[in-house]
């Protein structure tokens, strides 16, 4: 598998050779770029679903509001879930993976840099999709109804926002036979269906590629119990996806055949069952719930040591419970489905595993809790969101609890106790925790620091919104206000803390827009960070800032836990850790030493192949809404050929280019991923 | 270019497919007996044992799985595991699991 | 499957932590979680096959086990010949492989051709179409998603029959790509082994 035979070249294009502009980005196959690419179009993805959320409270901060229609309602809440769990946690997620898992176990790249590429390009081209259903997206009344659209009354006056309503309006979670063919009509809920498909496809390549990474290009001595918490958890993360996306993925195809084949999987008429669409959604959807969070928890075991200036309370634990809560996750998804009929033995074993499923958790808790106990804490807006995603966790994981007892269940169901409780976990939970990962992991991409003041404000003035706007809905869904719905009568007495509720949506806005100007500023204008601003434990941070495109100029040789750390310092007389006295000289000649790259690095050449390769699927998809059509089935032709082209091209093109290999100790080339 | 000493050889590649044969052709055998004189639960269960049988005989040494790495084996087993019981829960729920033995 | 067809060892420290071959890591992971994708598509057909009150007729009224029979046995052999094709070419026996590569090839074509004229005949000649009732639906999407991986399957097949044609084309890089063809194969089998038991031999319209 080395180089060193020289091969005739034969590929279909001439190899991309730039390294700055816009062919860069589109041909790169660096883990950093695409991690980083990953990022900003996940934050994009959150401004727009959060002015989707917005649009949704300005609704409701009124009784019987006439700003949007119900059909625009109906949309806003489907795309704003939509949005917020696909195209907002899970990519920005998949950014500090891609970003961060090589550099933590000490490799040079992922397993497989073009097929990274090639998941980062689907996603990007599905989120395009599943978006245009604003444009091309229709929600036609069913035959022989007036006055409706889809299946819900038109309200609302001229300036009511009702175009769009012609977009996906059967919820995130897609109940069938509402989002099947006869109630969901026109083309909006096919544009929804194929969407997450293609967005599930870039997910499987990319846990696939992520799994095979951690376990086969750890550098030596990284042995799986010295990993850093966040790489343990991605993988966790990983399997889930890996498990998890088929399920989702025949379910949804199921559905594309009813809306378009005319198959009767789901549709009661027909004698199909809409339950077993309940079961199979919730099968990958309890998991779909530890993917968006897992990644969280591990960030907080990073940040929550480093500014405690501990190790890690009970390492293992934290990491065994990860993977307790990963398998369990799979065992829990009926309680999901406790008002939709199923036997008393169902209900009574699913509240039971959902309990079960508290153990792992509160063992992190008491495990992080742990770890800042009698630490030396920095107070810094990192450690900030950390606690604060502790704190916050927590109350959605007891207010979770109460869901697993069946008969309060039932009554909380389709309230906005459940809205209040899935919003502390994720973002209370998750984002809280992205949030933190952004501003501990900033001097990485950038080799300065953010704000600090203009972060601490963030972080009150969020901390402060999320509370006012999901805290209420506690209370708000116990009175018996119920989710989903576009309108409610003043005589229910739910309009003040609606508008608390509202006004707290706006706060979270407010403290959005001084994040991304101090994003913005710490970029251009910020402190520079130097190697190792937070005197951190782990050895992506043994790397300069911003990282350099080989990554480690000299393999790391791990030789524990926290292993930059143990480099840093000694064991004091008391147990407590005491800086060694030459530990800036240390730091000082692992900078050099990684900056000066001993003989030349070989990288992996960019390539065309995944970004053409990405753009067969939206094709193929677009024809199978509009296969009636010729000009569709011409699409699915095309697509299809697009796809098959590339694939050529990738297979026969080497991942570098051949050279002349220099086996010295810098291991200066890529050898086992050389065609992925 | 070595070959692993332990994988079969071609001819006891042709002996596996040989007996794959001979079991698909009992399957097909007891589907007709069955259909002739009620076998009842005894056709389900003999059925399931052989594709057992038979699913175990090419991953094990076609895809030569009992040759390879533990982790390997771990990733597969688990697949499928997770799978069965999954289905078989969700099957349960929806009240499909009833093997008729006629 | 060890036979390392690389001519260097693998002496980068980082690499291969596990022992596993980088993609061959993650074929088996992709085939691991292919289990939950026909899973899937299997147990919804179970649910539906035997279900009562649907309008006739049921596949399991209308299958033709001989048929079925021969065609599952074509596949099964296919595995055969792919394991002698991947046998061959670690014996450097550039012949063999290219025939044996060709046989599975022709064998997953014939088995391809076997389902078309079963669909055609139950569509044309027992009218059961994908919306005659949810068991017809399940049979044709689950049989189509297998159906759609053989055909996958065959045509990764023709591309290393058609590499291996062109003199010294078959190189030490595609010896781990025969091989993951390989498991794609033989998963695609197992897969059918299940499928002509449970969905064939054992499904039963409802009493």
């Amino acid at each position: 598998m080395t180089a060193t035979a020289a091969r005739p070249q034969t590929t279909i294009f001439r190899r991309p050779s730039a390294k700055t502009g816009l062919w860069s980005w589109i041909t790169t196959v660096d883990h950093k770029r695409i991690g980083i690419m990953y990022g900003y179009a996940a934050f994009i993805f959150f401004i727009i679903g959060g002015c989707e959320a917005l649009l949704l409270r300005i609704q409701l901060a009124q009784a019987n509001n006439e700003f949007l229609t119900a059909g625009a309602y109906n949309a806003l809440f489907t795309m704003h879930g939509t949005t917020m769990i696909f195209l907002f946690v899970m990519p920005a997620s998949a950014a500090f993976m891609n970003y961060l898992l090589p550099l933590m176990i000490g490799a040079r790249d992922v397993a497989f840099p073009r097929l990274n590429a090639l998941s980062w390009w689907i996603f990007f081209f599905g989120g395009i999709f599943l978006y245009s259903t604003f444009i091309f997206g229709t929600s036609l009344a069913p035959v022989g109804s007036t006055g409706v659209s889809g299946n819900l009354p038109i309200g609302g006056g001229p300036g009511s926002l009702n175009f769009l309503a012609d977009s996906p309006g059967g919820g995130w979670f897609g109940y069938q036979p509402n989002a099947g063919p006869l109630y969901s009509t026109g083309t909006a809920m096919d544009y929804w269906a194929l969407g997450l498909q293609i967005l599930g496809l870039a997910s499987l390549v990319s846990s696939v590629n992520f799994i095979v990474t951690i376990l086969n290009m750890r550098a030596k001595g990284m042995r799986l119990l010295r990993m850093p918490v966040f790489v343990w958890m991605s993988m966790v993360v990983a399997f889930l996806l890996l498990f998890s996306l088929p399920i989702i993925a025949v379910a949804l195809f199921m559905v594309t055949f009813d809306r378009q084949f005319g198959s009767l999987f789901y549709a009661p008429v027909g004698g199909g069952d809409p339950i077993l669409w309940q079961h199979l959604f919730w099968l990958f959807g309890h998991p779909e719930v530890y993917i968006l969070v897992l990644p969280a928890m591990g960030m907080v075991s990073e940040i929550l040591p480093t500014f405690s200036r501990k190790p890690l309370f009970g390492y293992s634990a934290v990491v065994f419970a990860g993977a307790a809560i990963g398998f369990l996750g799979f065992g829990v998804w009926a309680h999901h489905m406790f008002a939709s009929g199923i036997t008393p033995v169902a209900q009574a074993a699913f509240g039971l595993s959902t309990m079960t499923i508290a153990i792992p958790t509160g063992i992190k808790i008491f495990n992080w809790l742990g770890t800042m106990w009698q630490g030396r804490i920095r107070m810094n807006t990192s450690m900030l969101f950390a606690i604060g995603f502790v704190a916050m966790f927590t109350i959605g994981g007891l207010s979770g609890v109460t869901h697993a007892v069946v008969p309060s269940d039932w009554q909380q169901t389709d309230t906005y106790y459940i809205v209040a409780h899935f919003h502390y976990v994720l973002f209370g939970g998750a984002i809280f925790g992205l949030f933190g990962g952004l501003y501990y992991w900033f001097p990485k991409l950038t080799g300065r620091v953010m704000n600090e003041r203009l972060g601490k404000t963030h972080f009150w003035l969020q901390f402060l919104g999320f509370n006012l706007t999901f805290g209420p809905m506690h209370w708000l869904g116990l009175q018996g206000m119920v989710r989903r719905t576009w309108k409610y009568a003043p005589e229910t007495g739910l309009q003040p803390w609606n508008l608390v509720v509202t006004i707290g949506g706006f706060i979270i806005a407010a403290s959005i827009a001084i994040f991304i100007f101090n994003w913005w500023t710490s970029k251009r204008h910020g402190e520079p960070s130097g190697l190792d601003p937070w005197d951190a434990r782990t050895i992506e941070w043994m790397v300069p800032n911003p990282s350099p495109e080989y990554n480690f100029a000299v393999p790391p040789v791990v030789t524990s836990l926290d292993h930059f750390w143990q480099l840093k310092y000694d064991k004091g007389p008391d147990g407590r850790a005491v800086r060694k006295p030459d530990a800036d000289e240390i730091v000082a000649k692992i900078e050099h030493d990684q900056r000066n790259p001993v003989s030349p690095i070989h990288l992996p050449n960019p390539s065309y192949f995944p970004f053409f390769m990405a753009i067969a699927f939206p094709t193929i998809f677009y024809g199978i809404i509009y296969h009636t059509a010729m000009w569709g089935k011409a699409l699915i032709f095309v697509g299809v050929l697009i796809g098959l082209i590339a694939v050529v091209g990738w297979a026969i093109e080497p991942l570098e280019e051949p050279h002349v290999e220099h086996d010295d100790e810098g291991h200066t080339i890529e050898a086992a991923g050389a065609y992925d | 270019m070595t070959v692993e000493p332990h994988h079969p050889t071609p001819a006891q590649y042709w002996k596996i497919a040989a007996l794959l044969a001979v079991l698909t052709a009992i399957e097909v055998a007891i589907y007709y007996v069955h259909l002739e004189f009620d076998l009842g639960n005894l056709n389900t269960i003999s059925l399931l044992i052989l594709a057992t049988l038979k699913f175990v005989i090419v991953v094990a040494f076609f895809m030569h799985l009992r040759y390879e790495k533990t982790v390997l084996n771990r990733f597969f087993v688990g697949g499928f595991v997770l799978a069965s019981c999954l289905y078989a829960v969700v099957l349960a729920a929806l009240g499909a699991l009833i093997i008729r033995g006629s | 499957m060890t036979e390392t067809l690389h001519e260097a060892p693998m002496d980068h420290p980082e690499h291969e932590s596990t022992g596993v071959e980088n993609r061959k890591l993650g074929m088996w992971l992709f085939l691991s979680s292919e289990f939950l994708f026909f899973g899937a598509l299997i147990s919804n057909y179970l649910l539906y096959s035997n279900r009562p009150g649907f309008p006739d007729p049921y596949p399991s009224q209308i299958y033709d086990i001989p048929f079925t029979s021969v065609s599952s046995f074509v596949l099964l052999m296919s595995s055969l010949t792919m394991v002698l094709a991947h046998n061959a070419l670690s014996r450097q026996d550039m012949n063999g492989t290219r025939t044996w590569l060709f046989a599975t090839a022709a064998l997953g074509a014939v088995f391809l051709g076997g389902q078309v004229f079963e669909f055609t005949e139950f569509v044309v000649n027992e009218n059961m179409t994908l919306s005659t009732n949810p068991a017809a639906s399940a049979f044709y999407v689950l049989t189509g998603f297998h159906g759609t991986h053989v055909a996958i399957g065959v045509i990764m097949l023709l591309s290393l029959w058609g590499i291996s044609r062109r003199p010294g084309g078959l190189s030490e890089k595609h010896g781990m790509n025969l091989e993951l063809v390989g498991l794609y194969w033989h998963f695609v089998d197992i897969i059918w082994i299940v499928i002509f038991t449970v969905v064939y031999l054992l499904s039963v319209p409802p009493a």
